[in-house]
């Protein structure tokens, strides 16, 4: 027996940035202001995993397919000889192992695919935006979540795995993947160490990350015609991502705008707006009294960009929360609102920069533009100290 | 002879009529031929009605309440708090120039204020109190 190089570098940089990007990954799915990390780590891990795929034939021996080639049927029976504590030790792969190596590699596909149609269609942003629907998307999108679940799952297998051959055999395993090296014997395949393709990795991993957070979101996306610009920018550590821009009309800002900030029509249905000009002489205690061309302009752009044209996620997700017989006329009476809203703690809205639930803008800093981005929504904290 | 005498007299009266002509505003105009039609007993619109009709406040409101004491001032909408810009011409040229405008305004305000209709004497009154505040 003798210390042997059995992991190739690309192999150990593919693993570890692979860990690295799903534990990021899963970190970052929930809180909207990380969404651009969460996505280029999605991103990354397709990358990745097209890399590994490759890399199982032109890789060193034990990173190669043909040497962990097992089935689910040898995964079962090597499992139930551990448990049995007469498991063989494999200087590559074992049979369990590698099962759920083939397990994740394939996630790691659905995972990042369904990743890039939901935001395509939820978020209509990324390179498949507008490809569909967001009530075609939403069936894709609990498949996105239901299988980063899995591999969560299966990740923790893994590891629990590792340290059980680890004490089994009396070797550190992860170690072995750090290094590359194992005790093995004399006529085992030693690896190459590849130190031009791991570079090459390294090289193309930082290039993507810088091009992804300096060019692709913060250039490009000021030079596109649909970029937004944040009100706040210059106070926002976060990095900027948005969407595209919504219709937008003169007149209605103007006739709307001039009592109260304005309400993108996208946030209730058309009968809203209906309603809501048919009664314009009790508009809230005020008479609105527009005159009929005015008032014909004003609910044609209404109806154009209401929630039922679904023209955002908010939009969506508004019209869906409303019983087909009801006709709000609050936006913040809307099912969807109330229950996006419920967390928000009573000193947040008594705060002096938000004081009222229909200032949007206090935490929607594209509130006036109607796209309410998930990354462009930040409560206010509480007002610095003038120094 | 007498073009010579009355020239400097007619320049003096040209020299007080063209500011005041500029200054006319012809929505304002419009009311006062409104009034006078309306009114055989019409006099003319006073700044000091219109200054006391500012300051009237109805059941909730007055004038006051969102624009502030002073036309002059940014005021801010009573129950949304959104911004308004000031009221004077003086302050800011855009107001008093659409007459639409200007009647889509009085209608909802006055509505506000008083729970009825302004008359012409009234809308003239106010136009002539905030026109004159420099």
């Amino acid at each position: 027996m003798q210390r042997t190089l059995i992991w190739d570098l690309p192999t150990r940089l593919f693993h570890w940035t692979l860990a690295l990007s799903f534990a990021g990954a899963w970190l970052t799915s929930d809180g909207d202001q990380w969404r651009a990390i969460h996505v280029f780590l999605g991103y990354l891990m397709l990358a990745l995993v097209g890399f590994r795929l490759l890399w199982g034939f032109a890789g060193s021996h034990f990173s190669r397919f043909a040497s962990f080639w097992f089935g689910p049927k040898e995964a079962l029976i090597y499992l139930q000889q551990v448990a049995s504590g007469r498991a063989k030790r494999h200087v590559g792969h074992n049979p369990a192992g590698s099962l759920a190596i083939y397990i994740l590699l394939a996630l790691v596909v659905v995972v990042g695919i369904t990743g890039v149609l939901t935001l395509g269609g939820d978020e209509q942003q990324g390179i498949v935006a507008g490809w569909a629907s967001f009530a075609q998307i939403q069936t894709i999108k609990k498949l996105h979540d239901l299988c980063a679940t899995l591999m969560l799952l299966v990740v923790m297998g893994h590891i629990t795995g590792v340290v059980v051959e680890s004490v089994l055999h009396k070797e550190n395993l992860a170690r072995s993947m750090v290094t590359g090296t194992k005790l093995a014997d004399a006529d085992t395949p030693v690896a190459k160490r590849h130190t031009g393709v791991a570079f090459l990795m390294l090289l193309l991993i930082t290039g993507l990350a810088l091009w992804w957070f300096d060019y692709a979101i913060d250039r490009q996306l000021d030079s596109q015609p649909g970029h937004i610009e944040s009100v706040a920018d210059t106070h926002e550590p976060r990095v900027k991502f948005l969407g595209r821009q919504l219709p937008d009309n003169a007149q209605w800002r103007d006739e709307c705008g001039s009592c109260h900030a304005v309400f993108y029509p996208a946030l209730l249905p058309a009968r809203s707006w209906q309603k809501i000009m048919a009664e314009q002489s009790q508009h809230f205690g005020t008479d609105l009294g527009l005159d009929a061309s005015t008032t014909a302009a004003v609910l044609a752009f209404m109806t154009a960009n209401s929630a039922d044209q679904h023209n955002t996620e908010a939009a969506f997700k508004i019209e869906q929360s409303i019983p087909r017989d009801a006709t709000p006329l609050r936006i913040t009476e809307t099912p969807y609102w109330l229950h996006k809203h419920q967390e928000i703690a009573a000193a947040d809205w008594a705060s002096a920069l938000v004081k009222s639930k229909s200032n949007c803008a206090a935490c929607h800093s594209d509130a006036d533009k109607g796209t309410f981005e998930d990354a462009a929504m930040q409560i206010p904290g509480p007002p610095l100290a003038k120094p | 002879m007498t073009t010579k005498r009355h020239t400097p007299h007619l320049l003096a009266c040209l020299a007080l009529a063209l500011p005041l002509a500029a200054a006319a505003n012809p929505i304002l105009e419009t009311y006062r031929a409104q009034a006078k039609q309306e009114n055989a007993a019409f006099k003319d619109f006073t700044v000091a009605a219109g200054q006391k009709l500012y300051g009237t406040k109805g059941a909730e409101l007055s004038c006051a309440s969102c624009h502030t004491d002073s036309p002059k001032a940014e005021g801010k909408h009573v129950k949304t708090n959104k911004l308004i810009a000031a009221m004077a011409p003086s302050v800011n040229p855009k107001r008093f120039s659409d007459a639409a405008n200007v009647e889509k305004w009085f209608k909802r305000n006055c509505n506000d204020v008083l729970g009825r209709a302004c008359t012409t004497q009234e809308k003239g009154d106010f136009m002539t109190y905030v026109l004159s505040v420099k």
